[in-house]
């Protein structure tokens, strides 16, 4: 099975490079256009390989008023979301796979239904609780929220990653004379390092295209996030697509560097840890 | 997994008694009883106050007359099951219910069935040839969903889209100036096109990682026994990619269900309501109407057909040795 005739590994190859250009095109499309001016766009050539290229909408696109401002938030807001649903999740992953205690599987069973709910539904609440706590129009407010969108599967995840990890190498540690802490920071921590990642990506994703919560509970232009501004492109009067996919292309820029950051990772830990024993 | 348990067991401990934790609780300082609990705290706080407490408002609210007026005053108007009624009672709601199902089921089987096909593709294919489907598929797994959505419709566009360009080219006249949008059905197979795009990234990565991590030798041991192709996928590949594929089944079909950013983005349930699903309908009932009781009561109903489709999978999931310790 492992051993192919050279006329089936060309087969094979062809037929995975039509699939890779097909996940490529749409973001392929994205760029070109990007780099096209209103009357390449609105032109009825045929244009599918570009000839020329502009960075007027890329300049039009950052050169928008408050755009740093947009993006900043976004960063914050995103970064933090990350950093405080892998803090809180970890901390709730590590007794859920390790230590016995009441409540334990009550816990298991809301982690996994709280994953069902549609976050479109919750608005209501959500928005009278994020006012009566004098939240509304504060990045703190929008940040718990994606925290608490995002917990969930953070820790429904970890807990998998955790108990992948062998006791007997925490345990050899132990008789090493570590201690608790020392044995979470010098062996267990080490070795999260592909389920961190993995479930990283996840609540990034989940807070940096989050639009309807963002748009209503933001209500000052200063503290709107980047898909907020995304939607700006689009007028009553028609679409600017070169504009349109330049900002687009902008927005996808920071989601593709922390990819490319944690990719090798991803690629070998993904959910693997969700469902070991 | 083995019988491991909490690590403050002392070495050499006798065989465990009938009840093995209970001795153990009593001797444990108060500390060490509290320490799970302190360590759970702040993910359960964080879901009480932000999670289960908005969904029990949710239900409370689905059992009230809330419209703008209400909210405003802050009034509360207890109606029973007269928000359920009028759902249940209107035809359309079971028209866009169907759809919705219809919809995820197409979609989460497209993407399975992609999924597991490039995921088994990427294990035979050859060094630099995997590379540029990986680093594709990656690529189309980080654009964020407005950037995609947008991209989509600009390649169905009307006039100006490649689609009905490259489509005129190569000799259908008919699609000049055709407009993808004009029925429910093709502006959802557009969204379902656009939802397993997106997905399918995730899926072939996670399958892949399960493949990956079964040893060769099982593979060489099969084509020694004569079992090639299929029948090797069989033995070999699958018991280690279906406890990943049961996964990510459960995952794609509570996030294809609540799909609803891509769908209203694309028309806003349009034309005329045709590819309205629910979470579509919640919005349009909800934050656009303001009859906030009716659209919780969509919610609830919707958390309902959820729980039912996946409980099977979740009662084995706590009950699994898996959640054991």
């Amino acid at each position: 099975m492992l051993h192919k005739s050279p006329a089936q590994r060309v087969a094979l190859a062809v037929f995975g490079l039509v699939l890779a250009g097909f996940f490529l095109f749409p973001t392929y499309w994205m760029f070109t256009t990007a780099l096209k001016t209103p009357a390449q766009i609105l032109s009825p050539a045929y244009d599918l390989i570009p000839t020329t290229a502009t960075l007027k909408n890329f300049v039009n696109a950052i050169t928008k008023p408050d755009f740093t401002t947009f993006l900043t938030n976004s960063l914050i807001v995103t970064l933090g979301a990350v950093a405080c649903a892998l803090a809180a999740g970890l901390l709730a992953a590590v007794p859920l796979a390790r230590l016995r205690f009441r409540g334990r599987k009550g816990f298991i069973l809301l982690v996994l239904i709280a994953q069902l709910a549609p976050l479109e539904a919750l608005f209501v609440p959500m928005y009278l609780i994020m006012r009566d706590a004098d939240l509304l129009n504060s990045l703190w407010g929008l940040l718990l929220v994606y925290v608490a969108f995002t917990l969930p599967f953070t820790v429904w995840t970890l807990r998998g990653f955790v108990k992948g990890i062998p006791i007997e190498l925490e345990e050899a540690a132990m008789v090493d004379g570590c201690g608790r802490w020392g044995v979470f920071t010098r062996v267990t921590l080490p070795l999260l390092g592909p389920g961190l990642v993995a479930t990283s990506v996840f609540s990034f994703i989940t807070a940096w295209n989050e639009f309807l919560y963002a748009l209503v509970f933001m209500r000052e232009k200063d503290k709107q996030t980047l898909p907020v501004w995304l939607s700006s492109f689009k007028t009553a009067f028609g679409t600017d697509w070169g504009g349109i996919m330049a900002a687009s292309v902008i927005y996808a820029i920071p989601a593709l560097i922390f990819f490319l950051l944690v990719q090798r990772k991803l690629v070998s830990g993904s959910t693997a840890g969700a469902v070991k024993g | 997994m083995t019988s491991t348990v909490d690590t403050a067991r002392p070495a050499g401990n006798p065989p465990p008694a009938a009840r093995p934790g209970a001795r153990r609780r009593a001797r444990r300082p108060l500390s060490e009883t509290a320490l799970p609990y302190l360590m759970l705290a702040p993910a359960v706080v964080l879901m009480l106050a932000l999670l289960a407490w908005p969904a029990l408002q949710v239900l409370a609210i689905s059992f009230r007359k809330l419209d703008l007026g209400e909210l405003v005053r802050g009034e509360l108007k207890w109606i029973g099951f007269d928000n359920y009624t009028a759902i249940l009672t209107d035809p359309e709601f079971w028209v866009i219910g169907l759809r919705t199902v219809l919809f995820t089921a197409v979609v989460v089987l497209t993407t399975l069935l992609l999924g597991l096909g490039i995921a088994v593709l990427m294990r035979h294919l050859s060094g630099w040839v995997r590379i540029v489907l990986q680093v594709c598929l990656v690529l189309a797994w980080a654009t964020p969903i407005i950037a995609t959505t947008t991209v989509f419709q600009w390649i169905f566009d009307q006039q100006y889209g490649i689609l009905n360009k490259t489509l005129v080219l190569i000799g259908f006249d008919s699609f000049k100036g055709y407009s993808w949008f004009t029925s429910g059905t093709s502006t959802l197979a557009v969204v379902g096109l656009l939802v397993v795009w997106q997905a399918v990234p995730f899926i072939a990565f996670t399958l892949y990682a399960g493949l990956v991590s079964t040893p060769k030798d099982l593979y060489e041991a099969a084509a020694i026994d004569g079992a090639s192709g299929w029948a090797a996928f069989r033995a070999v590949s699958w018991p280690s990619v279906r406890p990943l594929l049961t996964l990510v089944t459960f995952l794609s079909v509570l996030w294809d269900f609540k799909v609803f950013t891509q769908v209203w983005a694309i028309r806003q349930g349009g034309p005329d309501g045709e590819s309205t699903t629910l979470p579509v309908l919640l919005y349009l009932r909800g934050i656009a109407a303001s009859h906030f009781g009716v659209s919780a009561a969509v919610a609830v109903l919707m958390l309902v057909v959820l729980v039912a489709v996946t409980w099977r999978y979740m009662r084995l999931l706590v009950r699994s040795p898996e959640t054991e310790l």
